[in-house]
């Protein structure tokens, strides 16, 4: 292994780190807010709202990734990493707004029941009482999602968002050393994701034992 | 106090309850018994809007619960409800059980709630559990919580929907000594049970249902002693003679 290419591109690599973090972080928080409110759409009694909760979650997630950045980008004629951010959160919000959708229905009936018939509104027995236990539930599936919106992000290459990828991709064309600087990169990407799976874990504990 | 007239309720094409007629008077206690499918349980249901009717008007203190302009959060803070499965959360403390609708619904403040709720946790016998679970806590503790929960809002009517099926034999005095302790304070309360022993105690009247309707209407020593339907005699030597 070669590591000069490391030394010798060190400010490529961590600008591309830095540019890849920012944008998981954005994308994870606001597809994680997105998330819910697409879920309790799902959820919540009345047939319209379903019916666009369903749409949005069914459209989103039956697309290739790819196509929604590019479309994004094209379309809208924003930055590459701006466009690459808020497909990352279109794309992710689907998905997570299915793993609260499950956390929300695996909570009894009987806790809804409880609640409003002591006379809380649907909104208040919602967010006082089922979404803290299901978010429990949710936080190992939803551990997940934040991984692949991780590994996603490498697709901000394709649309020049100088994210990671993207520094792997000029490095390796200018050194043609292709093999080395890729595996740095992969490390880079574990870098991010290993805490982030460690992280997830800690707090599935931490919940469990609160219960 | 609760009046059903002409109640009916449909699942599709299944009639869970037929021409349903009933008042329920204050400080009443009504125990309401019959088979398994009887429709008890949705006659319970239905009187805080759990569930729905299909016609027919029933109205609790002179509102009607179906209708679309009743504010139905304001109607159940009268009304209690204890279920057959606690249905405590289980994220909460017992206290803070107790004292959520109270801050929520009432706009109580925290001290006034927390005062309220360790009364009530005194009157069912489970003061020192009040920083406990639910999960920490037998079936009965917890059966005795909720109705503590239920209690704590100071309602007019306490539903019990088979408060005692889903415990241990061992704990169904615990919770029937404060359901009994309840009906004599003169609470009005419709209870859904099996227990004949409190139903023949404590009811001012029993309601025996079978197939959604309501079979025969009585005081428990006429039904007891006397039962008139042929349903209700079966029923009773069926479970009384086992």
């Amino acid at each position: 292994m070669n590591f000069s290419i490391l030394t010798n591109n060190i400010d490529m690599f961590l600008e591309g780190f830095k540019v890849t973090l920012m944008a998981s972080v954005i994308a994870l928080i606001a597809s994680l807010l997105l998330g819910a409110f697409i879920a309790v759409l799902r959820i919540a009694p009345n047939k319209l709202l379903n019916w666009l909760g369903t749409i949005y979650v069914e459209f989103i997630r039956n697309i290739p990734l790819l196509i929604i950045m590019l479309f994004v980008y094209l379309v809208f004629n924003f930055k590459g990493l701006t466009a690459g951010t808020i497909a990352l959160t279109i794309y992710t919000t689907a998905f997570i707004a299915e793993a609260i959708r499950a956390g929300i229905l695996s909570i009894s009936k009987g806790q809804m029941e409880a609640a409003r018939s002591s006379g809380l509104t649907y909104g208040q027995a919602m967010r006082l009482i089922i979404l803290p236990q299901a978010i429990k539930v949710v936080i190992p599936p939803l551990g997940n999602q934040f991984i692949n919106l991780v590994k996603n992000s490498s697709l901000v290459a394709v649309i020049a968002g100088g994210d990671l990828m993207y520094q792997a991709d000029l490095i390796s064309a200018r050194t043609l050393v292709v093999m080395d600087t890729y595996i740095l990169v992969a490390m880079f990407y574990l870098l991010l994701t290993i805490p982030l799976s460690l992280g997830v874990g800690y707090l599935e504990k931490r919940l469990a034992k609160s219960n | 106090m609760i009046v059903f007239d002409q109640v009916n309720k449909f699942y599709g094409n299944f009639q869970v309850l037929r021409n349903i007629n009933l008042t329920i008077n204050k400080g009443e206690v009504v125990v309401v018994i019959g088979p398994s499918g009887s429709g008890k349980s949705t006659l319970l249901r239905c009187i805080n809007h759990l569930e729905s009717i299909t016609d027919g008007v029933l109205t609790v203190n002179g509102i009607s619960v179906s209708d679309k302009k009743t504010n139905i959060n304001k109607l159940r803070r009268e009304i209690g409800m204890v279920f057959q499965h606690f249905h405590l959360y289980p994220h909460k403390t017992v206290l803070q059980n107790i004292i959520l609708a109270p801050m929520k619904v009432l706009g109580q403040t925290e001290a006034q709630a927390k005062e309220t709720a360790l009364t009530y946790l005194e009157k069912v016998g489970i003061s020192e559990k009040a920083y406990s679970y639910p999960s920490q806590l037998s079936g009965g503790q917890q059966q005795r919580v909720a109705i503590a929960r239920g209690l704590a809002m100071s309602p007019e009517i306490m539903l019990f929907d088979e408060p005692t099926s889903a415990l241990d034999p061992e704990m169904i005095g615990e919770v029937l000594d404060v359901m009994k302790a309840l009906a004599n304070e003169g609470m009005t309360m419709v209870v859904v049970t099996h227990e004949m022993g409190f139903a023949r105690e404590v009811a001012d009247r029993i309601v025996f249902m079978d197939q959604g309707q309501i079979l025969e209407e009585a005081t428990p020593a006429e039904f007891y002693e006397n039962p008139k339907e042929v349903r209700a005699q079966l029923f009773l030597s069926r479970i009384l003679n086992h």
